[in-house]
């Protein structure tokens, strides 16, 4: 089984999902095993959560929506015009 | 006939428009005319349809983007108004480039990386020098060890604690004070939720300079949480800290847990 040490080592792959099957098997034996080290991922994991939550609550404002729409069709415009006259009838 | 009917134009526009957001679509309205056209003229027309629909694509999965990259970009120039006019600058690029992507890859990760181009190309330069941040280096798991203080269980949930009390706009504060690479980073991985590889891919680097990052990135973002708590004044007078803290110096923390020290 794996050590507190090597647990603590394993915290970020761990929940970033990132580890092995296997290796994820051996951290949750541990865990199982050590009140501490579930703690610790526990909180760790909640602290992710809430940067995550709160973080993700902002979002772009409604203007900009609409200027990139509006960008985009000029710039659609502006291609099609470019576009290279490879037709012999035309 | 009724079918017939059914099928015209107007529905295909309808849809197009939906998508882009623009009232256009020249695509479908050439398909219709080039049934009879001469086979060169056709040809150009499927083109022309081909990158109208193309376009159309585009728009419609960049903008299911636009929250995430916008955030980003407000972490980069730590400015809304710098960051509207990046990701307008990196999505009209993107647009332009459309047909390098390779269909099939991670388009989530490929405008991540134009956004993170367009910002190293102009804005970066314009904003100068980054400011060094003054940001303390801490212990690893330093706000579990901080909150876990006087409990000898160790807190297992933020939820309760002087954490749960930051709102997006100090968590937001914290994540600027990191240093630029690991700021980008921190973002991109804990926010928007990219994997290491989309996180690679999105800032050049390799994955395990990526991983490195995070880490460092974690440590740092813990202390200045802890500082954003420190100062909106949620910590004083918390069991954490029985003093008010009056200098620099963070009270030593005891009675970590199995694992939490190296």
């Amino acid at each position: 089984m794996i050590n507190c040490r090597d647990c603590a080592r394993a915290l970020n792959p761990f929940l970033d999902r990132a580890l092995s099957d296997d290796d994820v098997a051996q951290v949750r034996v541990h865990l199982e095993a050590c009140g501490g080290c579930q703690h610790l991922f526990q909180f760790e994991e909640s602290l992710r959560r809430l940067v995550r939550v709160r973080c993700q609550e902002q979002s772009a404002p409604e203007s900009l929506r609409l200027r990139i729409t509006q960008t985009l069709a000029i710039e659609r415009t502006r291609l099609q015009k470019q576009k290279p006259r490879t037709d012999p009838l035309g | 006939m009724r079918v017939a009917r059914k099928a015209n134009p107007t529905t295909s526009r309808t849809w197009t428009e939906k998508v882009s957001g623009i009232q256009s679509a020249p695509g479908q309205l050439v398909r219709l005319k080039a049934v009879n056209a001469e086979p060169a003229a056709k040809a150009t027309s499927n083109a022309t349809q081909e990158a109208a629909a193309n376009r159309a694509r585009f728009e419609e999965e960049a903008l299911q983007h636009l929250d995430a990259l916008y955030r980003t970009a407000l972490r980069m120039t730590r400015n809304p108004s710098d960051a509207e006019d990046l990701v307008q600058d990196a999505l009209v690029r993107a647009y332009r480039f459309y047909d390098r992507f390779e269909p099939g890859t991670n388009f989530r990760a490929w405008l991540f990386k134009i956004l993170t181009n367009t910002y190293i190309n102009s804005y970066r330069r314009k904003q100068g020098r980054p400011q060094e941040s003054s940001l303390e280096d801490t212990e690893e798991f330093f706000l579990y060890n901080q909150l876990s203080d006087d409990s000898a269980e160790g807190v297992t949930d933020v939820e309760g604690t002087v954490l749960d009390q930051l709102g997006a706009d100090a968590i937001q504060r914290a994540i600027d004070q990191l240093p630029p690479q690991f700021r980008t980073t921190v973002q991109l991985s804990d926010v928007e939720g990219l994997s290491y590889a989309e996180v690679a891919e999105a800032t050049g680097v390799a994955k395990g300079t990526v991983m490195s990052r995070l880490f460092r990135g974690r440590r740092l973002l813990q202390r200045a949480l802890w500082d954003q708590a420190k100062s909106a004044g949620f910590t004083s007078g918390s069991k954490v800290h029985p003093a008010a803290p009056t200098t620099h110096q963070q009270p030593k923390a005891n009675g970590v847990v199995a694992g939490g020290r190296r």
